[in-house]
């Protein structure tokens, strides 16, 4: 239904494919609120207000330097795609001026809260007929942080994905990865493409828009997708955000005394039975 | 060892052929902006075969984010914007219309209530806006019309032709924009990307109070007129959410006095945006004597006064900001025009010190510079006689008008405010005129004294003077409201204020004025810290907390701190204020 069926076959049968006619290369971006900022929830408490500052999700600042990296290496093309309301134009017109060639706004108020599984549904059909060979994105977004949306992305599409990428290098049959793992660590990894990885922040060094870059994205395609075009693709069970909070400072010093042993059974039926943590 | 911000040299820049170039883009160069592409649109409709083209007109804006360095109250007098979008009413984010105004003196428990609202300060007709979201608004029609907003890039210096220097025969060639990517050390990094040599015919300077290309231009064909030296205040806000019922939207406040003594100028806002969010400030004048005064925490005080304390008790601030701006006046306004060149708005001076407005102004100065390009434009001929139609325009306009007949406001506070008031009394109803010839003006840092000419504070300005502590819930130290102000820059660049020398600071300043930057900074930038070694104390200069409000560069009494632009896009972020 999407992509491709079988891309461990085509990538197989026709590597050459590639290197003549480049890497066609996806990345999804995603508009966050910006780090450090003051937040304050909205007057229901399902979320933060829209009066906040807005700027790209920072691993996925990191996915488009890595794909416009791949792209001057190989050549092909870099889209972006995002879905979010009109301010989320503006991740997009930053991608365009640094170097994508074009973009894909799937553009309406209620991308802004979609669940991770939704989106990638919308961003699946919004992409569909595209066969990109790569799908970069970054690894979570500074908001949700749930980093579902980029696997899902690979599920719904049928082609393989990897996660926490640091390092992607473009061998004849596809890709030669390096994943980071836990505590300095890392994993190889060969992968066959179409792919879909989802990259960490610091894989290189963010490039600046150029006042050239600037004037060239004003004529570079943007298109529109709206609610309705993916609305039937959603599912009907969505999630939703019940209600959002600051903790409140809840912290409370209980102090026993008692002889080591018996005081140690106290702690022990306290983390039991009161904290429910043993 | 603090490395300071200096253009990299033997770097290959990237050049750039421009018409017009517009450096800032605050309500001064957007309006200028916007009005050229009117000009052009009018044009090409008339001459279908001989179209202009709005390609090479740039607008350089220093911000992220079109709008996030620009601060104000803000009340806006509609005047210039109705006649530049004459429907503006039904799309512009103005938050309210003027409702109710009241001025008020402060003593220190007291508050008095002027029996009329001196008719420069009647309000009705004008808007409660915010400014971040106003000059986000003309941004975009700035880019609807077909102009291009570079955000992120700040002009650091002007290009010029030759070595001449008199204001009739240099000639400015442009603006070289700031290099990306320089680490601490002032070494490219491997994104670096060298600034861009912009060769325009017409570089318009638009920057904002204290423009630093603006400053280089002034200093260099000796502009000011120290007897008419501009003068600054700085202002210092808050937006606060409140109980609903306290001031109603629309509703406009000022206050004189507390916690300034009547030897200091400056005054407090208060507006109403909706029921329960206000803004509200207090400008300091940036020509007190005592080297200790914290214009930070003169605005803290303030608040700690009922008058300001009923209104925001139970409140919340959520954002904050500093900026400082020129109310010399008329009088103080530099030579605004030469070969290539116009200055715009604050950069000039164009702000009415009695109506503490300048918006209106900024605009239309802008609107008045966009008719001269336009016609050099069309001549090709950019040169100083060509662009003295423009100070011609503004002579002719309401600016003048308005503008002359307050020419000595200021100038008559600068004693204290009783003489003040009674000097501004009389030029009310002399259309400006003192009662001797016009006032002089130096500039503001000339009169701060010596610590041992002024001696241990006296207890009337413990209010005033160190940095504010604040209690966390009505008033604020400086670093929290800092973080209010949503100032972000990358912190591996070399220092931006560039001071000339850091031996002045610690073997002059220290004993002299007790290192008075420590306190006109409201963001905490300047620290005097134990020195390696343990031997005496040194500078330090905390960069990346920057507000941008030139405070330093104006009031540092030797003159020794140059304020240079950051890294693009970083600064503060006054979204929403």
């Amino acid at each position: 239904m999407f992509g491709r069926t079988s891309p461990g076959v085509l990538c197989g049968l026709d590597p050459v494919r590639y290197t003549l006619a480049g890497m066609k290369i996806l990345v999804c971006i995603k508009q966050v609120p910006q780090k450090d900022a003051p937040l304050r929830l909205n007057e229901k408490g399902t979320w933060i207000r829209d009066d906040a500052s807005w700027e790209t999700n920072e691993p996925d600042a990191y996915a488009l330097e890595e794909a416009l990296r791949q792209k001057e290496k190989h050549g092909g093309e870099v889209a972006v795609v995002t879905a979010g309301p009109a301010r989320a134009a503006q991740v997009l017109r930053e991608a365009l001026a640094k170097g994508a060639d074009r973009a894909i706004h799937l553009e309406d108020d209620r991308f802004a809260q979609l669940d991770a599984a939704n989106t990638a549904r919308a961003l699946a059909a919004a992409i569909e007929g595209e066969n990109f060979d790569l799908i970069v994105t970054g690894l979570q977004s500074d908001d949700f942080g749930a980093a579902q949306t980029g696997v899902l992305l690979a599920e719904i599409l049928g082609i393989p994905h990897a996660t926490i990428i640091i390092g992607i290098e473009k061998t004849d049959t596809g890709l030669r990865l390096k994943r980071e793992l836990e505590a300095g660590h890392y994993q190889y990894i060969e992968m066959p493409m179409p792919a879909l990885l989802t990259i960490q922040s610091g894989i290189n060094k963010l490039r600046y828009a150029t006042l050239i870059g600037i004037r060239q994205a004003k004529t570079k395609p943007l298109r529109k997708v709206s609610w309705a075009d993916v609305e039937g693709r959603l599912s009907k069970h969505m999630q939703r955000i019940e209600r959002l909070y600051v903790p409140g400072s809840q912290k409370t010093t209980r102090r026993i005394e008692a002889p080591a042993a018996e005081a140690a059974k106290q702690v022990v039926d306290y983390l039991k039975n009161e904290a429910h943590v043993v | 060892m603090i490395h300071f911000r200096e253009p990299l040299e033997n770097v290959d820049r990237p050049q750039m052929e421009a018409g017009v170039v517009i450096v800032g883009g605050g309500p001064a160069g957007m309006a200028c902006a916007l009005r050229l592409a009117q000009l052009i649109d009018e044009h090409n409709a008339a001459h279908p075969d001989a179209p202009l083209s709005k390609e090479g007109i740039l607008v350089l804006e220093k911000s992220r984010e079109p709008g996030q360095h620009c601060l104000s109250g803000a009340l806006l007098d509609p005047r210039a914007l109705r006649e530049l979008l004459p429907d503006f009413e039904k799309e512009a984010p103005l938050d309210a219309k003027v409702t109710k105004e009241s001025v008020w003196f402060l003593t220190e428990k007291g508050q008095h209530r002027f029996p009329i609202v001196p008719p420069p300060l009647r309000d009705h007709g004008n808007y409660v806006i915010s400014i971040n979201k106003f000059v986000q608004w003309l941004a975009q029609k700035v880019e609807e019309a077909g102009i291009t907003v570079f955000t992120g890039f700040a002009g650091s210096e002007l290009l010029w032709a030759d070595g001449r220097r008199g204001p009739e025969t240099a000639r400015v060639t442009g603006i070289r924009t700031d290099d990306k990517g320089v680490d601490k050390e002032g070494r490219p990094k491997s994104n670096f990307e060298p600034g861009y040599d912009l060769r325009a015919k017409i570089t318009i300077l638009a920057e904002g109070t204290r423009g630093n290309c603006a400053r280089q231009l002034i200093q260099r064909l000796s502009l000011e007129d120290p007897n008419h030296a501009q003068t600054y205040g700085q202002g210092i806000k808050e937006l606060w959410e409140i109980p609903s019922g306290r001031i109603a939207k629309g509703e406009v406040r000022y206050t004189l006095g507390y916690p300034l003594n009547s030897r200091e100028y400056g005054g407090s806002w208060i507006y109403g945006i909706s029921d329960t969010l206000i803004s509200i400030g207090y400008v300091t004048g940036l020509d007190y004597q005592d080297p200790r005064t914290d214009p930070h925490h003169v605005f803290q005080s303030f608040k700690e006064h009922p008058f300001a304390r009923r209104i925001l008790e139970g409140g919340r601030m959520i954002r904050y900001g500093a900026k400082s701006l020129p109310y010399g006046g008329w009088l103080t306004i530099p030579r605004i025009y030469g070969n290539g060149w116009m200055l715009l708005g604050d950069s000039a001076g164009f702000l009415n010190a009695q109506r503490l407005k300048g918006i209106h102004l900024a605009m239309k100065s802008g609107m008045l510079a966009a008719e001269t390009a336009f016609r050099a434009m069309l001549s090709g001929d950019s040169s100083a006689a060509a662009l003295s139609a423009w100070k011609t325009a503004v002579n002719d306009s309401w600016i003048r008008d308005e503008l002359w007949r307050v020419r000595n406001f200021h100038q008559a506070f600068e004693h204290n405010l009783l003489e003040g008031m009674i000097s501004s009394a009389i030029q009310q109803v002399s259309r400006g005129g003192n009662l001797g010839p016009d006032s002089g003006n130096r500039a503001g840092h000339l009169r701060m004294q010596p610590l041992d000419l002024i001696g241990p504070p006296d207890l009337s300005s413990t209010q005033t003077i160190g940095n504010a502590r604040g209690d966390g819930q009505l008033t604020f130290d400086r670093l929290t409201d800092v973080f209010h102000s949503g100032t972000r820059h990358d912190e591996d660049q070399p220092c931006h204020l560039v001071v000339q020398d850091l031996n002045i600071c610690t073997q002059r300043c220290t004993h002299e004025y007790g290192n008075p930057c420590r306190y006109f900074c409201p963001a905490a930038v300047y620290e005097m810290i134990e020195a390696e070694g343990g031997a005496g104390s040194e500078l330090r200069i905390n960069f990346t907390n920057c507000v941008h409000c030139k405070a330093c560069d104006i009031m540092d009494p030797y003159q020794i701190i140059n304020w240079v632009p950051p890294e693009g896009g970083g600064g503060p972020n006054y979204d929403g204020m």
